[in-house]
């Protein structure tokens, strides 16, 4: 699958990124696509065989889609975000 | 909407912004000032009485509009999401000190782009300091630098901001009476109420649709090669640089003069531009975003961007009422003055330069421990 993670912080998406790279996901660091947030921050767009690279979604995390071929497909959100 | 697109997209927002800078010049706004977010905010503040400097006091509608635009846009679109909870104190801290640079160097980073599209060369010196200021927060933001998450709030929470816009706004069309106005200077000068108002909402539309950011441009293009804020940034210029040379050939006025040297509500003391613009960048990426940026996350419903601006309008008040603003250069009986900063001003900009750094130093290195 392909997904997009979204980050409270700049500095989460570097270590996420990092997550995918131990796994030999391929992973980029990138601007957060406008249509998928009003918010400029930073993603990390990765392929992989699960959700997160790691056992259990990092708190740095604001939000996980899913790349469709009907669109962005929401997979995670934190809590009250 | 394809990078491709959003590219364009970023781009036609940045022509018609330049253009509506420059027409409200036209219809008139101080020269090189069609918009500044520092500008316009400082002289908010001096209309709501908040500063007592009789030159910049004018409720500007523009702010207003921006806010409005931001908001209705986001609504339009159902982006509007009232959220906030993000270190709100810090943020109040770095806004003020934004405005401590940005007034030290006399505007914001929309109007260090309109100054130079209208010839002003002491302008490259703010741009300079500005990029150093972004790589400094580039610097700490690939560190660990983090003002922690932000949490969903109550609507009205994030419905305030905009509300009070809205109450500003009826208090400068039908009680006037409580608000200071300049009789001279730079808050004297400004176009009709609502041309004003409809430049700041059209401004405040494309910018929440295109995320258009002075300090986001620089920062993305260091960060990850990606050119397009940094497109909308240039389009600004362009179309700016265009309808000055334009006007100045069509009309009586000065809309273009290139040099150093008596260039409209500006100064050529250069270190203080390098330095102001520094102070004003570092801050403005620690924050997430430049002075204009602010007002459209805010008008989205971001409270911690409203915190930033309240922030921002505080720093304009201390600014002017502790003498801390730059003056423009002058002649005095026939002697060319340069202006800028004066002690109290240069001493806060240093202040500030050190504050911010111990802030970012905090969230950046404090955080690692506490983990």
């Amino acid at each position: 699958m392909t997904c997009i993670a979204t980050f409270f912080s700049h500095f989460g998406a570097i270590r996420f990124k990092k997550l995918c790279q131990n796994r030999l996901w391929p992973a980029v660091v990138m601007p957060v696509p406008r249509n998928l947030s009003s918010s400029c921050g930073t993603c990390v767009r990765y392929e992989g065989d699960a959700l997160c690279p790691a056992a259990e979604i990092p708190e740095e995390v604001e939000q996980i889609v899913e790349i469709t071929d009907q669109g962005y497909v929401c997979r995670y959100r934190a809590s009250d975000s | 909407m394809k990078l491709k697109n959003e590219k364009l997209a970023i781009i036609l927002a940045g022509l018609a912004i330049g253009v509506i800078a420059v027409l409200l010049v036209l219809f008139g706004n101080p020269t090189n000032m069609g918009f500044c977010i520092a500008c316009f905010l400082r002289d908010t503040a001096g209309g709501l009485k908040l500063h007592t400097a009789a030159v910049v006091q004018y409720v500007r509608p523009e702010i207003i509009g921006l806010v409005l635009g931001s908001f209705l846009m986001a609504c339009l679109k159902k982006e509007w999401a009232p959220k906030g909870g993000s270190a709100p104190l810090t943020r109040f801290i770095l806004g003020f000190f934004v405005m401590v640079g940005c007034l030290a160097f006399l505007g914001c980073p929309f109007r260090m782009i309109l100054r130079l599209a209208g010839g002003d060369l002491n302008a490259l010196f703010g741009l300079l300091g500005f990029v150093g200021g972004i790589l400094a927060g580039v610097f700490f933001l690939n560190k660990g630098y983090s003002l922690k998450r932000t949490y969903r709030q109550p609507r009205l929470e994030g419905m305030a901001f905009p509300i009070v816009q809205v109450v500003i706004l009826v208090i400068l069309v039908f009680f006037s009476s409580l608000l200071a106005f300049s009789e001279s200077g730079p808050g004297s000068k400004h176009a009709p109420v609502l041309i004003s108002l409809a430049a700041g909402l059209i401004v405040g539309a494309l910018a929440q649709r295109t995320r258009l950011c002075m300090v986001g441009g620089i920062r993305d293009a260091v960060l990850f090669r990606e050119s397009k804020l940094l497109l909308g940034f240039i389009a600004i210029f362009v179309a700016a640089l265009a309808g000055n040379l334009i006007l100045n050939a069509a009309t009586d006025t000065t809309f273009f003069k290139l040099g150093f040297e008596s260039q409209p509500i500006s100064h050529s003391a250069q270190l203080w531009n390098v330095l102001g613009m520094a102070l004003a960048g570092f801050g403005c990426t620690l924050l997430g975003g430049c002075p204009l940026r602010q007002l459209i996350l805010a008008g989205e419903g971001n409270t911690d961007s409203a915190i930033a601006v309240l922030g921002l309008i505080a720093g304009a008040a201390f600014s002017h009422n502790f003498g801390l603003a730059g003056a423009a250069d002058s002649v005095v009986d026939g002697v060319y003055k340069v202006g800028g900063p004066g002690a109290n001003g240069k001493v806060a900009v240093i202040a500030g330069l050190v504050i911010v750094t111990v802030i970012a130093c905090v969230n950046t290195f404090g955080k690692k421990e506490e983990v």
